[in-house]
């Protein structure tokens, strides 16, 4: 070999991580299907088929569904039920999304001292060591990422800055909303907005 | 060996000193020939090279956070299916036939006889306890890598029980982790 072999660039299904020709034994094809049928049409010539008859029924469906929420009142349409995410699991097992929210407790150290717990930051995309390091800079204290009870991370911070902290939490992650994020007061959970 | 495998099971991360990594480059150099040309694209001299010791006697190589081989023990290191679909030649192949795709994917053992049916294919020069990457009837890239228990030949002659370890497959923990900070 005298040329330097160039690495071969291998692309990836967005959905399931692995090379289109795989998705097919991959846990979600249903949910490959659209990025293959744009990307890799010949990969599986059936797939264009089937979607095709699909679309029809959809239409088909779709003028039914008009047809009869016409007629209801427009609430209905409105609380339409969430559909709760899931995520599924090696064994093929589905698990319900946690859902999301920041949950902040304080805790007497020793009479006048005592200790903020901040759990759940992780749900929202945010990576516990960076926020401590963010927290305890702010609040000029010691700032650690413990782990909590059932297996589950959270941030203790020294001090009481279960005030300031929700401030704090808004400005620095906008994905976090203010009304997710809970305080533990006398074992009772009171939203903080 | 990977269906479980997350961050927490690292139980230690070492930029390793300058003579481990010499080592380490000297025996991937070794198993994989192929890989010489390219070998210091993959592994710079430059940047720092760290191991990452895991649970079970694991051990991953990474560079910028990127892992790209694997070791059991003291075994040969093996690059990660990343790495392996970059540069495919790299590795002696084995062929499964269609129908075992489904069950290499959830982690089985190959099995002898989805390598000697017409589907399959094989290597005659594999020898036995080597690292092969695990090809797929009518896929372009590898879908798994694995350790042979037997030789080809002895693979062919048995036609009976398992034949090849599998070590890592698509979509396992060790494929899910891109980078691992």
């Amino acid at each position: 070999m005298a040329d330097k072999p160039q690495p071969v660039r291998v692309v990836y299904c967005p959905v399931c991580s692995m090379p289109p020709e795989y998705c097919e034994f991959g846990p979600d094809f249903e949910k490959c299907k659209p990025w293959l049928i744009q990307n890799f049409p010949d990969l599986y010539p059936d797939l264009l088929k089937e979607t095709n008859e699909r679309d029809a029924d959809k239409v088909a469906d779709k003028l039914q569904v008009t047809g009869i929420s016409s007629g209801s009142s427009d609430g209905a349409a409105t609380s339409a039920p969430k559909q709760e995410e899931v995520k599924r699991l090696p064994g093929g097992k589905i698990k319900k999304k946690e859902k999301q929210e920041v949950v902040i407790e304080k805790v007497i150290r020793n009479k006048r001292k005592c200790i903020t717990t901040v759990k759940g930051l992780e749900l929202f995309g945010v990576k516990l060591s960076d926020a401590s390091k963010k927290l305890g800079k702010k609040f000029a204290t010691g700032a650690s990422v413990v782990k909590g009870p059932t297996e589950k991370d959270q941030i203790d911070v020294q001090g009481d800055i279960s005030y300031d902290i929700v401030e704090f939490i808004t400005d620095t992650w906008p994905d976090v909303p203010e009304s997710a994020i809970y305080f533990i007061e006398d074992g009772k959970k009171v939203p903080a907005a | 060996m990977f269906k479980k495998f997350s961050f927490e099971d690292v139980s230690a991360q070492n930029q390793v000193k300058a003579s481990v990594q010499r080592k380490i480059r000297q025996s991937i150099a070794e198993e994989y020939p192929g890989l010489e040309p390219v070998l210091d694209d993959i592994l710079p001299k430059k940047s720092p090279l760290i191991v990452a010791k895991c649970q079970n006697h694991l051990n991953l190589v990474l560079v910028n956070n990127v892992p790209l081989f694997f070791s059991v023990r003291d075994g040969p290191y093996m690059p990660t299916l990343r790495l392996l679909h970059q540069y495919p030649n790299i590795m002696k192949k084995l062929q499964v036939d269609r129908g075992a795709i489904r069950f290499v994917l959830s982690g089985a053992n190959i099995m002898c006889p989805g390598l000697t049916s017409p589907g399959g294919a094989l290597d005659e020069e594999v020898e036995a306890e080597s690292p092969v990457a695990v090809m797929a009837e009518g896929k372009q890239h590898a879908l798994a890598i694995g350790f042979t228990k037997m030789s080809a030949k002895d693979i062919k002659a048995i036609n009976k029980g398992i034949g090849v370890d599998n070590l890592h497959y698509l979509n396992d923990g060790l494929w899910k982790m891109e980078r691992l900070d």
